[in-house]
């Protein structure tokens, strides 16, 4: 009885430690977003004060009505969002096409694609840049989202791919049978009951392709240097940093809005996130 | 066929409303369609400070010429040639644009065909316009291509330091010995004694050039032998007095991540007492801080002794025509703005780079900093030999010649990093690698067919103490 | 022979022609995967036997110098040595440290969903972006953390984190776990989710302790997870181009250039920029990372083959 409430007592003791220390950590870990929204209230000058508080002087506004409209960050929001979705719904497109034939048929050349794309997986990415902008000038599509939105659908998806290719590999054939005889063709029997059967992939590919599309960097910055108007968050902000040091709280305000979006839109939709990169991993 | 696949997720109501901002977004990359036949430049350039003196100079253009509107780029000299060169490569040059790199850049770019000559709109017809002409810098092929915009009588390196961090009259500090007391004394209650832009490495390499000068050093080549001169006690002896405010604890400790413009901010913001920069800090403080103007002191030329002078090359062209352009002759006279007398004081009056016509300067209403800087210029400054302007055939040399790692502005970030103990070993070595490289270029060149030696690099005539004026050549 | 080519090459047109639906699928795939991944990767290897220097408009042949020139530019070594620094000391660490936040937070921790937020909130802000806040906070004159340190009276001077040469590659490293460690703990807890909860049970009524249970079931049970998750891992280790270059930009001189910042400064951000000289850099490192790659799945099936026959 009482070695038994003794390590209860003592297991409790453990618990209520790694609370603590989990606390700690996760202060650390969110402590420099707390910072950069307090230095985006903050008074030019305030910034360079030392001292650890987080609550401003004063809230000071201006500083996000510089960075919005100013610095044309509101523009570069507009761009990221479009950009993102365009990637997402584009590789969504493309690989789950090729993830069900792959998964479902046996053709010529099955082995080829398989054996190009897991190659594809393997070699570091982001290394060829110039032909990607040489063959973003050649189709037009240089400094326009178009192109940055093709580049980025266009390279390091096998996963993604190989994701769908196992799902759908696994499903039984007797459904398409079925739909065959009720005189569905090739293309209602993908869209109408094989895609809807891959909700949970489909999330999964969504949510890395957004993760990696978001935070997407090289390419839109080799993509729109001539055209700022055309710039994604990232990139903005590098421009930025570059043209206008003078305003910290600018800035700080700047990388708040560009930050915001994303973390609310992460909290809304965060059991999706999980679950998706953990299917991700347990594929 | 699109929203029946993304009915396969079960938010089907949020993926509509994203199809619906992917079809803004197609409409949205489209807009171009109006003023078909007003004629539009495309002006890119690096001079923030100035922007509005030009914006107002083509403005009153195109009262005058109905249709013709520049759009003004402003970029960031950091991303400049990056920009271009994407441009370039996919046929969007700007129609005008400034070039913010060395000569050799340049020669390469004239070598690959960026450029179109002036033409007949720009006419240059005062002598001390005619004067800073010189092929392989703003001519080529005997064709006037630009012009420079702004004195040659100038460097990068005075000592701006704020009067209420200071106990002593921040005008008339002079010597290393000074200036570290002053810097000890400075350093307190959160301020430091100096501030220097380390991470901006081509910045400090004009600063080491130009402070080495200043104690009576030939600068990064030696005209009486035409061998590179890094290694030089001068350079050594520089490198030392810099870091010497590391050792003393009266460096802003974050120097090493701070490029110019971060650096000057911290400095107006009462970080750091002094600030190493040129002349345009003053007007980038008027019009940033101008709440800090009253409170600055410049010492123009802060280690000069009487042996010193500070050897600066002729300038290039500012503003180059693009081979691209569609509308060369708009280009041209809108170059031709820039040569009035008006323009100059004007331009004096932005407290940038000093004008080209420095009498400028007395005429303008500037701060007296600005003043004081310039008119230190005269005992500082003397123009300097430059090889190309005797044979066209160097710049193809400079075209030829590969970076070096690391330069002299890398070294000096390595030695505030604590890279390495000694400098001097690491100097003696860019001396030896350029001088390498120089060397492959030149046989690479000959090996084309050019007609090139170090002997070009070399100039008997040279007197340290003087102007090295084009009769001497 | 010709009788037989002439047998099968009608039956072969007639099953591509059958199944002609199916390579319209694969249509979308293959001309994206071909136009921006494999045809990037010949035209590299073409212009890495270029001198080309990027204002013109194509390079001139000249075989393989610069992969000679490589050979011999300590930059790209330093490059090369960083990026395996890199790679030796972050995976490690973000592995291993998120291998024990997910085991301690799988155990039914209260507020481990709150925790597990706010660890996975730098996964989802832009390494670009992250790169410059962190640029603010570790700043010695003013970023809060040396304000700690220095009110905690743990250091008497600021410490310069990204300036100093001997520090700057290890506080991105430090930076770069800070962001990642929330993807790499989701990773690990879906990997321990597929571990029956009735196998602890039963080693619990054995008397087996905490250490032992981990010892003895989760680690050996997790092994082939591991094994992704370190590779997934090692390659986003070697490709942290954004986060580095708005941090440090390689620097203070080239401490912490790793090959990404190196191929892009030779490309794009020198005076003269050297687009062949650039592509054979990243080609001869690519080569090196797949190279590494091979040699682990390699072993792995080395390994699995011998505990199969064990």
């Amino acid at each position: 009885m009482s070695a038994a409430a003794s390590s209860r007592s003592g297991a409790r003791f453990w618990t209520w430690l790694s609370v603590l220390v989990l606390a700690v950590l996760c202060l650390v870990w969110i402590y420099p977003f707390l910072w950069l929204v307090s230095a985006s209230f903050k008074d030019p000058l305030e910034i360079f004060s030392k001292g650890l508080s987080l609550v401003p002087n004063a809230l000071r506004w201006d500083n996000y009505v510089r960075a919005w409209a100013t610095a044309g960050f509101s523009t570069y929001m507009l761009n990221t969002v479009l950009v993102t979705v365009g990637t997402v719904l584009l590789v969504i497109f493309h690989t789950s096409l090729t993830g069900y034939v792959l998964g479902r048929y046996n053709f010529i050349g099955r082995k080829l694609v398989i054996g190009v794309l897991v190659a594809t997986f393997i070699i570091p990415a982001g290394f060829a840049i110039i032909p990607i902008v040489d063959l973003t000038k050649t189709l037009g599509l240089l400094n326009n989202r178009w192109g940055i939105i093709l580049a980025l659908a266009g390279s390091g998806h096998a996963a993604s791919i190989l994701l769908y290719a196992g799902f759908f590999s696994q499903l039984p054939k007797e459904l398409e049978e079925a739909a065959v005889v009720d005189g569905a063709g090739f293309f209602t029997i993908f869209g109408r009951i094989m895609l809807p059967l891959a909700g949970p992939v489909t999330a999964t590919v969504a949510v890395l392709t957004f993760l990696a599309a978001w935070n997407s960097f090289l390419i839109p910055l080799v993509l729109t240097f001539g055209a700022p108007g055309q710039r994604t968050l990232a990139v903005g902000m590098l421009a930025f940093v570059g043209t206008n040091e003078t305003d910290w709280p600018g800035m700080a305000a700047a990388a708040t809005l560009s930050l915001v979006p994303v973390i609310v839109f992460f909290f809304f939709v965060q059991r999706f996130f999980v679950e998706g990169v953990a299917g991700a991993i347990k594929a | 066929m699109s929203t029946r696949q993304t009915g396969g997720i079960n938010r089907r109501d949020a993926l509509v409303g994203l199809g619906t901002l992917a079809a803004a977004m197609a409409t949205a990359s489209g807009r171009s369609a109006f003023a078909q036949d007003a004629k539009t430049i495309k002006w890119w350039d690096h001079f923030q400070p100035i922007a509005p003196l030009f914006e107002k100079a083509w403005a009153n253009y195109g009262a005058v010429h109905p249709g013709v509107t520049v759009e003004h780029t402003v970029m960031n000299p950091a991303d400049m040639m990056q920009a271009l060169q994407l441009a370039f490569r996919s046929e969007q040059a700007p129609d005008v644009m400034s070039i913010p790199a060395p000569l050799a850049t340049l020669n390469q770019l004239a070598g690959s065909s960026w450029f179109a000559p002036a033409g007949s709109g720009l006419h240059l017809d005062k002598p001390f316009q005619k004067d800073v002409l010189f092929e392989g810098l703003t001519n080529f092929g005997g064709k006037v291509y630009s012009f420079p915009l702004f004195s040659f009588r100038q460097h990068s390196t005075s000592l701006w330091s704020l009067k209420d961090k200071i106990d002593t009259d921040g005008n008339a500090i002079k010597g290393w010995d000074q200036i570290r007391q002053v810097a000890k004394a400075a350093t307190k209650n959160g301020t430091y004694g100096l501030l220097l832009p380390i991470q901006f490495t081509d910045r400090m390499r004009v600063h080491v050039d130009d402070l080495s000068q200043m104690i009576g050093g030939a600068g990064p080549i030696d005209w009486k032998t035409g061998q590179y001169n890094y290694a030089a006690d001068e350079y050594v002896e520089t490198l030392q007095q810099l870091l010497s405010f590391q050792q003393d604890g009266t460096l802003h400790p974050a120097s090493s991540s701070l490029d110019a413009r971060q650096g000057r901010t911290r400095w107006a913001a009462g970080e750091a007492a002094m600030f190493t920069d040129g002349p345009w800090n003053s007007g980038v403080i008027a019009n940033s801080f101008a709440q800090v103007l009253p409170n600055i002191a410049v010492s123009g030329n802060p280690v000069l002794t009487d042996s010193g002078h500070v050897h600066s090359s002729p300038q290039a062209g500012t503003f180059w025509i693009s081979a691209q352009s569609k509308n060369p002759d708009i280009a041209s006279e809108l170059l031709n703005l820039f040569t009035t007398d008006e323009f100059y004081i004007k331009l004096a009056e932005r407290m940038d780079q000093p004008p080209l016509n420095l009498d400028a300067v007395a005429q303008a209403n500037v701060h007296q900093t600005y003043k004081d800087v310039v008119a230190g210029y005269k005992d500082s400054v003397r123009l300097a030999p430059e090889p190309v302007i005797r044979n066209a055939d160097v710049g193809k040399v400079y075209g030829e010649m590969k970076p070096v790692s690391p330069s002299l502005g890398e070294i000096v970030q390595g030695a505030f990093a604590g890279a390495f103990a000694d400098p001097k070993p690491v100097l003696k070595q860019l001396a030896d690698q350029m001088t390498a490289e120089r060397d492959r270029a030149i046989k690479a060149v000959n090996d084309a067919g050019g007609k090139v030696s170090v002997d070009d690099w070399k100039f008997d005539a040279w007197n340290p103490a003087e102007d090295f004026t084009p009769d001497k050549y | 022979m010709s009788l037989s080519h002439s047998a099968i090459r009608p039956s072969i047109r007639r099953r591509l022609w059958a199944d002609r639906w199916i390579y319209l699928f694969l249509l979308p795939t293959v001309v994206l995967v071909a136009s921006y991944t494999i045809w990037p990767m010949f035209a590299s290897i073409w212009f890495s036997l270029l001198d080309w220097n990027g204002f013109e408009r194509a390079g001139r042949f000249i075989a393989f110098g610069n992969y000679a020139e490589i050979f011999a530019d300590r930059l790209f070594w330093n490059a090369f040595a960083n990026t395996v620094i890199f790679v030796v000391v972050a995976v490690p660490i973000r592995v291993g440290l998120a291998l024990l936040l997910a085991v301690v937070l799988n155990a039914g921790l209260p507020f481990s969903r709150s925790f597990r937020t706010a660890i996975f909130l730098p996964v989802v802000t832009t390494a670009a972006i992250l790169g410059v806040v962190m640029r603010f906070v570790l700043d010695p004159a003013s970023g809060p953390v040396n304000e700690v340190l220095l009110q905690l009276h743990l250091i008497t001077q600021p410490i310069n984190f990204l300036g100093r040469a001997g520090l700057s590659l290890y506080t991105a490293i430090g930076v770069w776990v800070w962001k990642w460690l929330g993807i790499t703990l989701i990773y690990w807890m879906a990997a321990l989710q597929t571990i029956p909860a009735d196998l602890y049970d039963a080693a619990r009524i054995d008397g087996a302790g905490r250490w032992q249970r981990f010892r003895y079931i989760t680690v050996p049970l997790l092994t082939p997870f591991t094994i992704i998750i370190t590779l997934i891992t090692v390659v986003e280790a070697t490709n942290v181009f954004d986060l580095m270059l708005t941090l440090t930009n390689g620097g203070p001189f080239f401490s912490s250039e790793v090959i990404d910042i190196f191929v892009y400064r030779q490309a794009f951000a020198a005076n003269i920029p050297r687009l062949g000289y650039a592509s054979a850099a990243a080609l001869l490192f690519g080569v090196c990372v797949m190279a590494v790659i091979a040699a682990q799945i390699v072993v792995v099936a080395r390994l699995r083959r011998r505990v199969a026959e064990q």
